[in-house]
C-alpha cells in the first residue's frame, strides 16, 4: 500500500517541512509494510470481556474545577473566555 | 549504607522504629539527586520544597504516634505524564512545556493520602512514545549501569532514578512495554498491572485501551507495596474495574507451580545472552519444585503489527486535542484559526509523535479502516483467547522482557522499525490486558542488566509477584545500586 503523505498530514493537521518529507515518506512506508502483515480473519468481533464488565458512575451533579483554574493554562484569554483568531467574516 | 539505598519496606520499618525521620530520608534522596543528576538526567522537575514539607508533615504524624499507611514519609518520583496539581506536567513535549495541571491524577491523590513524599517528575519519551527516552523534547536520560547507553523507555526516567538512588519508588506507565522494558534495561522491578486495576484518571492519554499506570521499585515487595496503594476502583475512570482487592501476600514457595514457556518468545530476534539468562532462571525454578510447561502462543508474530495499528489509531485521536486553543503551546505564526491548529501541532510535536499520529490517521481513514484497524482488533481478540487457553495449563508465563540489553545513544534513531522491535516481547500483554512484571535476571558480557518477564492471567498480580519474589531470593536480592562514576 502506497501512503499519500500529503493527504494524511492534512487530515492530521500537520505540516511536514519539505526537508523532512522524504524521511517521513520512507519511514511511514516501511511502518505500513510492517503492520500490513496480518492474517485474514473471519471470526466475529466481540469487543467486551463479559468476565470483567465496566461500570458507569451515577450521573449526578458534583463540584468541578473553577473557571480561573482552567483558564490559567490557556495561551490567550479575555473576559473569562479563550481567545483565538477571528473565525467569521 | 546511605538512606537512599534502602528499600521502601525497610525504610517503612525504620521510620516507625525512629531509626530515621522522613526529613532525613528525603534530604538523603535530594542530596543524591544533586550529586548524580547532571550525569543521569532522570528528572524534569525536582520539587525540593514540596518534598521537604511533605516529609515534615509525615514526621509530625509519626511523632504524634499515629498509625500511618506504609508509604508515609517515603520519597516517590512520578513519570511526567501523570497530572500533579500545581506541578508542571510536560509529557516531555514542547506541546505541554508550560502546562500546570489544575487537578491531581487519582494515583497522586492516593499517594498523598497515604502520606508519601513526591520528589518530582521524571523524564519519558514524548507522550510515552518510544523505547529509549531519546524522544524527550528536553533531555536524554542515561542508564546508570552505563552512562553512554539509554535507560529504555518510555518510563526511562522512572527506571534510571531508581537505579541511581534518586528515588525510593517511582510510578511509570505502560502502553506496550514502557514500564517493563526500562525496568529490564536498568536492572530494577517494574509491574504493568492488569488493565483496569489502576485508575487512569489524570494519566495523559496515549492509547486509552492499552495504557496502565504501574509501580517501579528496586525490590519485588516494594513494587507490591506501591501497587497496593494505587490500585482500586475509581468512578472517574469507567474502564477501572469495580472490584474489591484482598491485601497482597507474597509467597516465594514455587513447589507445584506450573510455568508456561512459549517458544515464540525465544526466537532468533532475541540475543543469545538474554535467552541463556532466562533459561538459567527457569532451570533454577524447576530445581525449586516448579514445573516447566511448553506452550504455544501462535499469533505472537503478528502482535507488533496489531499493537502499532491500535495504539497509533488511538493516539491520533487522543492527540487531536493539542490544537493550541485551550492549554499548552500555541504557535506564534497565526493569521487564522487553521494556522493555530496547523502551526501549533507542526511546531509542538516531535517527529515520533508525528509518525504515530499519521500512521493512526492513515489506518482509520476512509477506505483503509477494514484492512488495518478492524483486522488488528480481531487479532487482539485472537491473542487474548490464546492467552486464556494457555492459562488453562499453567499458572504464569515466563519470557524475556526485551530481546536485548540497553543500547548506546543513537543506535536506533534513524530506524523506527528497529526501535519498535524492542517491544516485541511486551506488547502482547497490553493487547490482552494482562498483568506482567519484569525482574532482573543476570547480566550480559558488557555488565548490562537482563530482564525476565512473568505474565499472569487477569488480576493475578499476587501470583506473578510471588514468583518474582522467589527469583529475587534465589538471586540473593535485587536491591543493588550500580557504582556511578
Amino acid at each position: 500500500m502506497k501512503i499519500d503523505l500529503e493527504k494524511v498530514a492534512q487530515l492530521a493537521r500537520l505540516k511536514i517541512e519539505p526537508e523532512k518529507r522524504e524521511m517521513f515518506e520512507r519511514q511511514l512506508q516501511s511502518i505500513v509494510e510492517m503492520v500490513e502483515k496480518l492474517p485474514q480473519m473471519e471470526e466475529a468481533y466481540v469487543g467486551v470481556d463479559p468476565a470483567h464488565p465496566m461500570q458507569l458512575r451515577e450521573d449526578t451533579v458534583r463540584p468541578s474545577l473553577r473557571r480561573e483554574a482552567i483558564l490559567a493554562n490557556a495561551p490567550q484569554t479575555q473576559a473569562g473566555c479563550v481567545v483565538v483568531p477571528k473565525t467569521v467574516e | 549504607m546511605e538512606l537512599y539505598e534502602f528499600s521502601a519496606v525497610e525504610l517503612s520499618r525504620m521510620l516507625r522504629a525512629r531509626e530515621c525521620s522522613s526529613a532525613e530520608l528525603t534530604r538523603s534522596v535530594l542530596e543524591r539527586i544533586e550529586k548524580v543528576e547532571k550525569r543521569v538526567r532522570a528528572y524534569l522537575t525536582v520539587d525540593r520544597e514540596g518534598a521537604l514539607a511533605a516529609a515534615e508533615r509525615a514526621d509530625e504524624r509519626f511523632a504524634a504516634g499515629e498509625t500511618l499507611p506504609p508509604l508515609s514519609g517515603i520519597p516517590i518520583g512520578v513519570k511526567d505524564n501523570i497530572c500533579t496539581r500545581g506541578m508542571r506536567t510536560t509529557c516531555a513535549s514542547k506541546m505541554l512545556d508550560n502546562f500546570v495541571p489544575p487537578y491531581n491524577a487519582t494515583v497522586i491523590e492516593r499517594l498523598q493520602s497515604a502520606g508519601a513524599v513526591v520528589t518530582g517528575k521524571l523524564n519519558l519519551d514524548e507522550f510515552a512514545m518510544g523505547s529509549s527516552c531519546e524522544n524527550s523534547h528536553f533531555q536524554k536520560t542515561a542508564n546508570p549501569h552505563d552512562l553512554t547507553r539509554v535507560p529504555g523507555g518510555s518510563s526511562g526516567g522512572s527506571a534510571a532514578a531508581l537505579a541511581a538512588g534518586e528515588a525510593i519508588l517511582t510510578l511509570g506507565s505502560d502502553t506496550g512495554g514502557s514500564i517493563r522494558q526500562p525496568a529490564a534495561y536498568c536492572g530494577i522491578v517494574g509491574l504493568k498491572p492488569t488493565y483496569g486495576a489502576v485508575s487512569r484518571y489524570g494519566l495523559v492519554a496515549f492509547a486509552s485501551s492499552l495504557d496502565q499506570i504501574g509501580p517501579m521499585a528496586r525490590t519485588v515487595e516494594d513494587a507490591a507495596l506501591l501497587f497496593s496503594a494505587i490500585r482500586g476502583a475509581d468512578s472517574r475512570d469507567a474502564t477501572c474495574a469495580a472490584r474489591e482487592y484482598a491485601p497482597l501476600s507474597l509467597s516465594s514457595d514455587v513447589r507445584g507451580m506450573r510455568i508456561g514457556v512459549p517458544e515464540e518468545y525465544y526466537g532468533d530476534g532475541v540475543e543469545a545472552a538474554v535467552k541463556a539468562a532466562v533459561h538459567a532462571q527457569l532451570q533454577e525454578l524447576e530445581k525449586a519444585g516448579a514445573k516447566l510447561i511448553p506452550i504455544r502462543l501462535p499469533s505472537t508474530p503478528y502482535a507488533l503489527s496489531a499493537y502499532y495499528i491500535i495504539s497509533s489509531a488511538e493516539a491520533s485521536s487522543n492527540l487531536a486535542r493539542y490544537d493550541g486553543v485551550r492549554y499548552g503551546f500555541r504557535s506564534e505564526r497565526v493569521e487564522n484559526l487553521e494556522d493555530v491548529y496547523l502551526n501549533t501541532r507542526s511546531e509542538g510535536f516531535g517527529d515520533e509523535c508525528k509518525r504515530r499520529i499519521m500512521l493512526g490517521t492513515f489506518v482509520l481513514s476512509s477506505g483503509y479502516y477494514d484492512a488495518y484497524y478492524k483486522r488488528a482488533k480481531l487479532l487482539q481478540q485472537r491473542i487474548a483467547a490464546e492467552f486464556t487457553e494457555a492459562f488453562k495449563s499453567c499458572d504464569a508465563i515466563v519470557t524475556p522482557t526485551a530481546p536485548d540489553t540497553a543500547f548506546p545513544f543513537g543506535a536506533h534513531s534513524d530506524d523506527p522499525l528497529k526501535m519498535y522491535a524492542s517491544d516485541i516481547c511486551t506488547v502482547t500483554v497490553n493487547i490482552a490486558g494482562l498483568p506482567a512484571v519484569s525482574i532482573p535476571c543476570g547480566k550480559d558480557a558488557h555488565g548490562l542488566p537482563i530482564g525476565m518477564q512473568i505474565i499472569g492471567g487477569k488480576f493475578t498480580e499476587e501470583k506473578i509477584l510471588s514468583l518474582a519474589k522467589a527469583c529475587e531470593e534465589m538471586a540473593g536480592g535485587f536491591n543493588r545500586l550500580p557504582a556511578l562514576d
